[in-house]
């Protein structure tokens, strides 16, 4: 039974879905005033822990994997229908049916891959680093991620900042002039 | 310190216009499609760190490894006086820094402990492979590493239990067959 302290955020992902056997697997928790990020690699398991107060900024950049899985797969989709109508038109019956299973296989994932939305990379400041979240893989999904932290955050470091008040607050720090924070 | 925010892509400091919109904006240098929510944790300034008193009156308390700096807080772990300098604050305690290294060395500081072996889940892998050492090897490591922590996120005896059944079911299994022949 999982430990009641901790609650699952995020699958277990590989960080390298390229080299998925020799890539740690990592996931995110969310504990009592901070995140956990658990990265496995064969059977050890090293944490990193972000408390709530010392987040600075989450970056979400949008990334190509949904573009790369669409080209790989509406590729593959392309060959297993030319098969398809190739075999209809041939009027070979079990050549037809290998083809209309192994297209049905190809288009069940180009379609979740299209319906999970835009990729993306999501990083993590804190005042002395910048740890990319691997297990987030989806802008959706970081989003997700963010309505959760949201209030947590505010909890452990006061009233959150509008756009308006974050790029003044920025521009002020660069002009030199300590920021203050009420 | 100053907030800095840059786009992960071309390392350009972002300034305005960019931050808690709440939807995915392009950066001013290279059109990188970046959503960033900022905290106000970002422009609070670094707190300096505390310097311990001298001693001022003969017979006053001093730290356990500054005698000449004034203690102010005793360890929670082993007692000792610590000064300022000395006092590390972990979770809503205070330790010396000997307790602190001895309880991140030992494991004892949960909040410290970033590292685990899993165990369970070597033994339940040994359990479930088909030859004939690996069933009594799982059966060891369960018994050898029952008591030793598993993982943060997913503790328990759970697989470990299930690697016992596995490898004596399977020991049962080889017995049977060794029978028979």
């Amino acid at each position: 039974m999982p430990d009641p302290a901790y609650q699952r955020l995020t699958r277990e992902r590989v960080s390298n879905q390229f080299v998925a056997v020799a890539a740690p697997r990592i996931s995110l928790w969310l504990g009592s005033d901070h995140l956990l990020l658990v990265e496995r690699m064969g059977y050890s398991e090293t944490c990193k822990r972000f408390h709530f107060r010392d987040i600075q900024a989450i970056i979400i950049q949008e990334s190509f994997l949904r573009t790369i899985w669409n080209a790989i797969l509406l590729t593959l989709l392309g060959i297993c229908l030319i098969g398809l109508v190739a075999s209809v038109l041939l009027g070979a019956v079990t050549a037809a049916i290998v083809w209309l299973f192994l297209t049905v296989l190809v288009a069940v994932p180009a379609t979740v891959n299209n319906v999970y939305g835009p990729g993306c990379t999501c990083r993590l400041q804190t005042a002395v680093q910048t740890e990319t979240l691997g297990s987030i893989s989806r802008v959706r999904q970081a989003r997700k991620l963010l309505e959760k932290l949201r209030p947590l955050i505010a909890a452990a470091q006061g009233q959150l900042l509008t756009p308006e008040e974050a790029s003044a607050r920025m521009l002020e720090s660069v002009r030199g002039q300590p920021p203050v924070i009420s | 310190m100053n907030p800095r925010i840059t786009c992960p892509h071309c390392r350009t400091r972002l300034l305005d216009g960019a931050f808690n919109r709440q939807k995915l904006v392009p950066c001013p240098s290279c059109r990188t499609l970046l959503e960033i929510e900022v905290f106000p944790a970002l422009f609070r300034g670094v707190q300096p760190g505390e310097s311990a008193e001298p001693v001022m009156v003969e017979g006053e308390s001093s730290c356990f490894f500054h005698p000449q700096k004034k203690a102010v807080i005793p360890c929670a772990s082993c007692g000792r006086f610590l000064c300022a300098l000395c006092d590390c604050p972990l979770g809503g305690e205070h330790v010396c820094p000997t307790c602190l290294e001895t309880g991140k060395s030992k494991g004892r500081i949960k909040v410290l402990d970033n590292r685990r072996t899993r165990y369970d889940a070597l033994a339940l892998t040994l359990a479930v492979l088909p030859f004939l050492i690996t069933a009594p090897v799982a059966l060891f490591i369960a018994v050898r590493y029952w008591n030793k922590p598993g993982s943060l996120v997913q503790p328990g005896h759970g697989r470990f239990l299930l690697a016992i059944l596995l490898a004596l079911l399977q020991l049962a299994g080889w017995a049977f067959v060794w029978f028979m022949a």
